[in-house]
């Protein structure tokens, strides 16, 4: 049982607290209540605009509010936004609790450079969240952020197309957003430590 | 006729109260003068505010046209292009030894020692050595002036007490212009004309008293002053070859025949009038190249290259106290035009090992088109450095000032490798327009980006904006989005303003929803009714 390769479930993941979502039902099925901090989190969609920012949005507050209690620094971090897709409207961000003076927009020109500024910035220590838009994430790229996040103690958010579900990745958590005319629905495709589940009619 | 008009009034008054025609031999009335300089010293610009006994120092370097383009040991000569003939202008001891004269033809010069080995005068390399001398000479006086193609005066009255006196700073500064190579003649005058005219007759001059100062330059050949050859020879038609012959012609015909420009000078290099001088100043730009004798294309190497050159940099801003925010790197090559790669810090800094940490990001990705023969670095404009105060840390965490150190670090690393218009901060603008009411900022200008802390009154905005509108085709007066017709489920809100500044809007803001679910904020415009734009996605 010591050896590090065997999987130990929910005992080795669950130690870690997770930051609340602030949707309790998705909370419920995280393990550690909340988003899992220090790892990437992958989010899968069809298409951008049908929440998956408004998803992230009470978490992001928070860690650019606060100061975050692992954390030995008396400011709260920066946030980093990798080749956003489009503009992320900074009145809109206020209305819902980011702190401007510390948002940094990042658009690289080529897939390369952009895996490279979001390892930067999630192991430089000074950003609390990286979301970033990869133009494509192999398992290696995913590992590579991972690393980092873990180094930096980070949290980062890939953006990726529905069609990488299928593909390996390193990601602590994978979420695949469907939207209907009823609702977006949230699809939890890997969850370390938890289970793979569906919550209808989240957002 | 400019630089008449630019002289002191004073100067024309000093000329024009001559005694008419009874004066011969005494032009310079010996009471006059003691009261007028008095009057005149505040004239002066330079160098000391009270008017103390002022010292010049003249350096001379009668070879420096040889020295500073000297290229080898062999025998060397100068050559210049005289209509159409290249002459000697002038030529080192070896060359000289074997008959070669200055005004000779090239080919004379090399038929005379074959072995010569003839340099085109460079007038840039001469003013680069110049300046080189003169930025050393900075540290024995405040006050360098950089007065003609070869000569550099030093005010040193205020020197000789740190120095250890004339002797010893005469000595020192004679040391260390011949350890740079460089020729010198040198002499002391209470006025830099007369240092200048000393120096130039070669005579190891040292003058304290301005009493002391009429003889010695009476006994100077007119040769010293470097005077047009034309009003040499007129002059010496007339007999007259020496300053004091010079001195002795009636002021008022010396004017008439010469024009006052003469007269003016020898009043002031006997200290009658005064004689403001610019201060040179080093300049506060670094600029530095490293040339290679062969074309290099190892990485490593160029790499240590400029590394060199950014420690001479570190060096130059240490001495001022100064830090850039912008450092450029040209690479040339024999034939494709130089590469450039320049550097950008957020804050004013100056140490080698920071640049070299940016430079590295960069210098991996640069395409070289060919083998690099010559490395240049340029700095930016330097600033004073921004010091930091730590505060006392008793608590074992680090300040609050580490971190933000550090996020402009990350942003550094950022934009050395993918450019500063790609890495930016944003801040709110009061404004209504949706598309004025932010701004992104460069992170180098201002780092520290600022947020205005009013609480959002309106109604809410979408997370993601389109860059510009996009426009959506309608159905029968609903708008249509990717072939589904959209539901307006909020709205609308009028914005109607900036009428003041020629893009006003008039528009009607809703939320729509889509078939998928997805909302967005769609607008039309009041005064053309038909038309609706998408401008952004709730996300």
């Amino acid at each position: 049982m010591e050896n590090p390769r065997v999987w130990r479930g929910r005992d080795q993941a669950g130690q870690k607290a997770g930051l609340a979502s602030g949707y309790p039902e998705l909370d419920r099925h995280l393990p550690g209540g909340g988003w899992p901090s220090a790892s990437l989190t992958e989010i899968l969609t069809t298409q951008y605009g049908i929440g998956e920012l408004r998803l992230l949005m009470p978490a992001l507050s928070v860690l650019s509010r606060e100061t975050p209690p692992q954390q030995d620094f008396s400011e709260p971090g920066w946030i980093a936004w990798v080749a956003p897709p489009f503009q992320p409207y900074p009145p809109a961000l206020q209305q819902r609790g980011i702190d401007l003076s510390r948002m940094l927009i990042v658009r690289p020109k080529n897939a390369g450079e952009i895996l490279w500024s979001a390892e930067q910035a999630l192991s430089s220590g000074t950003c609390a969240a990286v979301l970033l838009w990869p133009e494509m994430l192999d398992d290696q790229g995913s590992r590579r952020l991972q690393l980092a996040a873990e180094k930096g103690h980070s949290w980062a958010i890939a953006f990726r197309p529905l069609a990488a579900r299928h593909e390996p990745s390193a990601a602590a958590l994978r979420l695949e957003l469907h939207s209907s005319a009823q609702g977006t629905r949230v699809h939890i495709l890997k969850s370390r430590g938890g289970h793979p589940t569906v919550i209808n009619k989240l957002l | 006729m400019k630089s008449r008009a630019c002289k002191p009034p004073v100067l024309v008054r000093g000329a024009a109260p001559t005694p008419p025609a009874v004066q011969q031999d005494l032009p310079f009335p010996q009471a006059e003068p003691s009261a007028r300089a008095g009057e005149q010293r505040s004239y002066r610009r330079a160098p000391a505010a009270t008017p103390v006994e002022r010292l010049w120092f003249c350096i001379w370097l009668p070879h420096l046209p040889l020295e500073a383009n000297r290229s080898s040991e062999a025998a060397t000569a100068i050559v210049e292009e005289q209509h159409g003939i290249h002459r000697i202008l002038l030529a080192d001891a070896e060359a000289t030894a074997a008959g070669v004269m200055s005004g000779q033809a090239a080919n004379a010069a090399l038929a005379l020692l074959p072995t010569l080995l003839l340099e085109e005068r460079s007038l840039l390399g001469e003013q680069q050595a110049l300046e080189g001398l003169a930025t050393w000479l900075e540290r024995f006086s405040s006050f360098v002036c950089i007065a003609d193609r070869d000569v550099l005066l030093l005010e040193i009255a205020g020197s000789l007490r740190l120095f250890g006196g004339l002797q010893e700073l005469r000595k020192k500064i004679a040391r260390g212009v011949r350890e740079l190579g460089f020729t010198a003649s040198l002499s002391i005058a209470p006025t830099p004309l007369a240092a200048t005219w000393l120096a130039r007759s070669g005579r190891r001059a040292c003058i304290r008293d301005e009493a002391n100062l009429a003889p010695a330059l009476r006994r100077l050949p007119l040769a010293c002053l470097h005077w047009p050859a034309g009003l040499c020879e007129a002059l010496a038609g007339m007999g007259v070859t020496t300053v004091g012959d010079c001195l002795r012609l009636p002021r008022e015909g010396f004017t008439r025949r010469f024009g006052t420009e003469y007269l003016l000078a020898l009043d002031r290099a006997l200290g009658h009038l005064p004689d403001p001088r610019d201060s040179w100043r080093a300049p506060e730009r670094f600029c530095a190249d490293y040339e290679m004798t062969e074309e290099q294309s190892n990485r490593e190497l160029l790499l240590n290259i400029c590394r060199e050159l950014l420690l001479s940099h570190e060096q130059f801003l240490l001495a001022r106290q100064l830090g850039t925010q912008r450092v450029c790197f040209s690479f040339f090559h024999l034939k494709a035009p130089a590469t450039e790669l320049r550097l950008g810090c957020a804050r004013a800094e100056r140490s080698a090992e920071r640049w070299l940490e940016l430079l590295g990001i960069r210098f991996e990705q640069l395409i070289l088109p060919e083998a690099v023969i010559a490395v240049r670095l340029r700095s930016g404009i330097a600033q004073p450095l921004q010091a930091k105060t730590d505060s006392l840390n008793f608590h074992g965490k680090p300040a609050a000032q580490q971190r933000r150190f550090s996020i402009t670090q990350l942003a550094e690393r950022l934009i050395a490798r993918i450019g500063a218009q790609s890495v930016q901060a944003t801040s709110m603008v009061a404004e209504h327009r949706p598309h004025y009411a932010w701004r992104s900022q460069s992170l180098l200008a201002d780092w520290s980006g600022t947020s205005l802390d009013t609480p959002a009154q309106y109604v809410q905005r979408p997370l993601w904006m389109l860059p510009e509108p996009a426009l959506l085709p309608s159905d029968s007066g609903y708008p249509v989005h990717q072939g589904c017709r959209l539901r307006l489920i909020n709205g609308p809100e009028r914005l109607e303003t900036g009428w003041w500044d020629e893009d006003g809007i008039s528009r009607d803001y809703y939320t729509a929803i889509n078939a998928d679910g997805r909302h967005l904020w769609v607008f039309r415009n009041r005064n053309r009714a038909s038309s609706w734009y998408l401008h952004g996605y709730f996300g």
